[in-house]
């Protein structure tokens, strides 16, 4: 038994990975048998980020050695001092992440189950669901920067094909191809600065890297192309112009999920300014770098925002705005490091940004599928011809009020713990940010409350009836979440974003969990 | 035992706020009434007029157009009073502490202060017809448009209480009520609170939906805006809710600027007993708070016309955006060079 | 205080959903009791219960709806400049997207090599 919980990292990749590729197989015989299929490999894969989660709290950064003679045997004895193999790397912040995408993606994954019926080509759509959720797990959990590659390739390939599967005349595929240029190149910018770093540090394992950084003027170059490469791919203002369109045209349940893959790459963008180059570099133009990039991601993305007339694009540009949030509070972490008002406010500040994270993917995955719903039902996503559709659609009505609640950050929900927090820390680095920071949250009230009119109330137009359950179902876990997380704020702290928060902060942790406490 | 105490305690707070919110929120719209008549030069309804409204309202017919969603349009109004009733509960009245102190501060109130704008506006759309929809959205246009002075100025106070009690927390309302403002500032910063006074008297009266920013509810351009298919029993409770939110407001002012007490004075002279003491206090709670109501609501009604919409989005981003962080530099410029 | 146990402490302040949960549900009861002291029954299916038109003729209920497009009128066209340049940044040409990928990145390989790290 303890032998089975060691193999734990490499079971939550490889489970969906593998059952991924039976997929197809099963949908021959029988379209119900895959959905139980599919279903049944999402609840593993939720169970076991969960009990990895437990693992990390109990018993510290779990690292687990691929193909190596036990689970954990990081330096060969004849390898000379270099950790040669593929190491996946889980501390807290890993886990975090891992159980937010396992959560969305099984959400999204009950919601498809009607909301993608009939459609052809079914097999091949929950085929590349199931890779696209092995690639995002394999970008959080992995320690190895060439690694980190093959699994945003993996990403980006299914998410670009999922992106196109409802063909729309062509202009699903155009948001698919666009994706998938910005993504190659993003990716591609990306290998360039791991080769510069092989070619100075013979290494590709992260720790062992940062154990091993002189800061030349190579390692500058390579700070820049990664942190802008990866924010690019986080979408974040001012290389955000593919997030409307990709998010836009995607299938419902897929929206949902491409939140969670930008986050994924955020959590690169993080785990590289802090844990690669860490306090060796200068935390303050590292620090500033995301402050400035969160600025204008949550002002530019909410005033795009307010003036769309399409409701997927709409909820895209609020991702944008969001995810600035998160840059916001983790950037004021950044700057902070290593000073003494770390303590004071730096690491709360970086719990609101993380706290953050998992709220924005619980709200935004419910925002983008009641829009899914309210298109799979109108058959149009212009905000412009619907109208009345709370006298129908009830619980579609509830839903949409309850994640535009707390996307706004009105109490009690989970959008205004995690922004209390962001504002309460950040206003000690520069009373600007916090001002911004609530004036971009009443304007994301205020261009829900526009969806809310123009898709829900007013006289009623159409006749409708409510979505189909497994729909509903996807939206209740998500909105389950959403409320536990906003009346008990103090349990998420405790137990997720606590721990993500300081095991991010703590550089030399990362490097010894690998190297072995030199 | 404890355990029951405190559940009692719970239960009945917000019970008392209430009544103190309601019925000195319509004593107050009486004699705004009156001094409103007055100034414009008429006698004045008598100063029980507004419980004659609302028994009135009760009253009548409580009609449901055709093409609202009716169990948003039925709520809207409750939620509104329920909210602007729990922001009390936050704030400190006359010399006694927030009733719930310690678990909500000035950033949670400032949220609680949206919600019963929101809850209204959503009426206002769910009664599906179009005068009442650019009524509600001009309310959140309005309610976009006040945010930045405001976040600014609560923002500009609490970091200047962060800087000189490092160890207070700075957006505790217990903090700006223990330490008032105009003590621990200089010259440059006694300049920049006074600015912020001012953008906040001029937030309360938007807030409140009056003169001159009343654009929701204009009642010569769309006929009465959010409230125009409202009427009865959910008239009254908006009625019971306008003048709550009164209350709410001139509190809120009171409290970040004026949180002095009457008995320290008096009692230089004369010894007082602590019933008498809390008495004069609270009484001196009263007198303030229907002067900041007068300034807010009664002067601005009669001295001002109303705004256009775009004018308003220009004049609170613009002019008092602009002085609020000026006044906000000059707390800082305050706190660096300590004049 | 008063339930300091589920109390959620920020460095600057304090905030207690569940009591505030439980004061706005008494809250709303108290105004519950308010409102169900009023009269409950209107006429249906009258005059009295169409859209407030102020006299106009409106053909369908289609053209009684507000529709997305002209709501927050008066916010867009105080900030016309600021909307009038970002709508003419997003042109939604590939080109572009990577173009300013590029220009951010020589930005930050100049302010990197500048004060990338520590002296």
């Amino acid at each position: 038994m303890t032998e089975f919980i060691h193999h734990i990292p490499a079971l939550i990749i490889v489970i969906p990975l593998l059952w991924g590729f039976a997929t197809p197989l099963i949908g021959r015989l029988s379209k119900k048998g895959m959905y139980a299929w599919v279903v049944t490999a999402l609840a593993i894969t939720e169970a076991l980020t969960i009990a990895q989660i437990y693992l990390v709290l109990t018993q510290g950064t779990q690292v687990y050695v691929m193909g190596g003679a036990t689970y954990n045997t990081t330096i060969p004895p004849d390898s000379g001092g270099i950790p040669v193999r593929i190491i996946l790397t889980v501390d807290a912040f890993s886990a975090f992440m891992a159980f937010t995408a396992a959560t969305v993606t099984l959400a999204g994954g009950i919601y498809s189950i009607t909301s993608e019926e009939g459609t052809s080509g079914e097999s091949m759509y929950y085929t590349l669901l199931l890779l696209m959720l092995s690639g995002m797990l394999g970008m959080v959990m992995t320690g190895d920067l060439f690694n980190f590659f093959v699994f945003l390739e993996i990403n980006s390939l299914a998410s670009a094909g999922l992106i196109a599967y409802r063909v729309g005349k062509g202009i699903s595929v155009e948001a698919a191809f666009k994706y998938a240029i910005i993504s190659s190149v993003g990716a591609l910018i990306y290998l360039f600065g791991v080769g510069i770093l092989y070619g100075e540090y013979d290494a590709l394992n992260l720790a062992m890297v940062a154990s091993r950084m002189q800061f030349t003027g190579l390692d500058k170059v390579v700070m820049a192309l990664f942190t802008v490469a990866l924010a690019m791919k986080a979408g974040s203002v001012p290389l955000h112009y593919w997030v409307p369109d990709a998010y836009g045209k995607a299938p419902g349940a897929i929206s949902a999920i491409l939140v969670t893959a930008s986050q994924a790459s955020l959590y690169a963008l993080f785990r590289v300014c802090f844990s690669l180059f860490g306090l060796g570099s200068n935390t303050l133009t590292t620090g500033w770098f995301l402050i400035s990039l969160g600025l204008l991601s949550m002002f530019v993305g909410v005033t795009m925002a307010l003036i769309q007339t399409d409701i997927k694009r709409l909820m895209a540009y609020h991702a944008i705005s969001q995810t600035g949030y998160m840059l916001l509070g983790v950037g004021v972490g950044l700057a902070t490091l290593g000073t003494a008002a770390f303590s004071q406010y730096g690491l709360q500040a970086m719990e609101g940004g993380i706290f953050h994270i998992i709220n924005h993917a619980m709200y935004k995955g419910l925002l983008f599928l009641t829009a899914g719903a309210v298109i799979y039902r109108l058959g149009t996503s212009d905000l412009n011809k619907m109208g009345g559709l709370a006298h129908n659609m009830k619980y579609t009505t509830v839903f949409f009020m309850i994640g535009a609640l707390s996307i706004a950050g009105i109490p009690p929900f989970n959008g205004f713990a995690s922004k209390l927090m962001i504002y309460e820390s950040t206003y000690l680095f520069n009373p600007i940010l916090s001002i911004i920071a609530i004036v971009v949250s009443v304007l994301t009230l205020a261009s829900f409350v526009k969806v809310f009119h123009s898709a829900f109330m007013g006289p009623k137009l159409y006749d409708v009836k409510e979505v189909p359950k497994a729909m509903l179902v996807g939206m209740a876990i998500l909105t389950s979440l959403i409320i536990l997380f906003g009346l008990f704020p103090n349990i998420a702290i405790q137990y997720l974003v606590g721990p993500a928060a300081k095991a991010l902060a703590n550089q030399a942790a990362y490097i010894s969990s690998v190297m072995g406490g030199a | 035992m404890m355990y029951v105490l405190l559940a009692l305690y719970i239960i009945a707070a917000p019970f008392i706020v209430g009544a103190l919110g309601i019925l000195y929120g319509m004593v107050l719209k009486g004699i705004d009434r009156k001094l409103t008549a007055r100034m414009q030069g008429r006698v004045g309804p008598p100063l029980r007029q507004p419980f004659y409204d609302v028994l009135k309202l009760l009253e009548k017919e409580c009609i449901i157009p055709e093409n609202a969603v009716k169990w948003l349009f039925n709520a809207a109004p409750l939620i509104a009073l329920a909210a602007s009733i729990t922001t009390l509960l936050y704030l400190p009245i006359g010399p006694f502490p927030p009733l719930f102190s310690g678990n909500g501060d000035l950033i949670v109130i400032l949220y609680l202060l949206e919600v019963p704008c929101l809850a209204i506006l959503a009426g206002g759309f769910a009664a599906g017809s179009p005068y009442s929809t650019v009524g509600s959205q001009r309310e959140m246009v309005l309610m976009i448009s006040c945010e930045f002075p405001l976040a600014a100025a609560i923002i500009a106070l609490a970091w200047k209480y962060s800087s000189i009690y490092p160890g207070l927390k700075a957006f505790s309302l217990t903090t700006f009520v223990n330490n008032p403002i105009w003590n621990n500032v200089g010259v440059l910063g006694f300049i920049g609170v006074g600015i912020l006074l001012i953008v906040m008297l001029a937030l309360s009266t938007s807030g409140l939906g009056r003169l001159p920013f009343d654009i929701a509810e204009a009642g010569t351009e769309i006929s009465g805006g959010m409230l125009v298919e409202y009427t009865g029993r959910n008239l009254g409770i908006l009625y019971i809710n306008d003048a709550v939110r009164v209350v709410v407001f001139a509190t809120l002012i009171n409290a970040m600027f004026f949180p002095y007490k009457l008995s320290p004075l008096i009692a230089n002279y004369v010894a007082l007993p602590l019933a008498a003491s809390l008495t004069i206090d609270f009484l001196f709670y009263l007198f303030k708070v229907f002067l900041i109501a007068f300034v807010t609501v009664t002067l601005m009604r009669v001295a001002f016309p109303r705004y256009r919409v775009d004018d308003v989005v220009k004049f609170y981003w613009g002019i008092a955006g602009l002085a609020t962080l000026a006044a906000l530099i000059l707390i800082v410029m305050d706190t660096f060079f300590g004049w | 205080m008063v339930g300091a146990l589920n109390t959620y402490v920020t460095p600057s302040g304090f905030w207690n959903p569940i009591l505030w949960l439980i004061a706005f549900l008494i809250s709303l009861l108290l105004a519950y009791i308010i409102w169900s002291r009023g009269e409950k029954s209107y006429k249906k299916e009258t005059e009295q219960v169409k859209p407030f038109f102020a006299g106009n003729v409106i053909e369908s209920k289609e053209r009684a709806h507000v529709r997305a497009h002209n709501i927050y009128w008066g916010f867009v066209e105080a900030l016309r400049p600021y909307y009038m340049a970002l709508k003419r940044i997003h042109t939604g040409d590939v080109n572009d997207y990577v173009a300013w990928f590029i220009g951010v990145t020589s930005f930050m390989l100049i302010i990197y090599f500048l004060w990338g790290v520590k002296p």
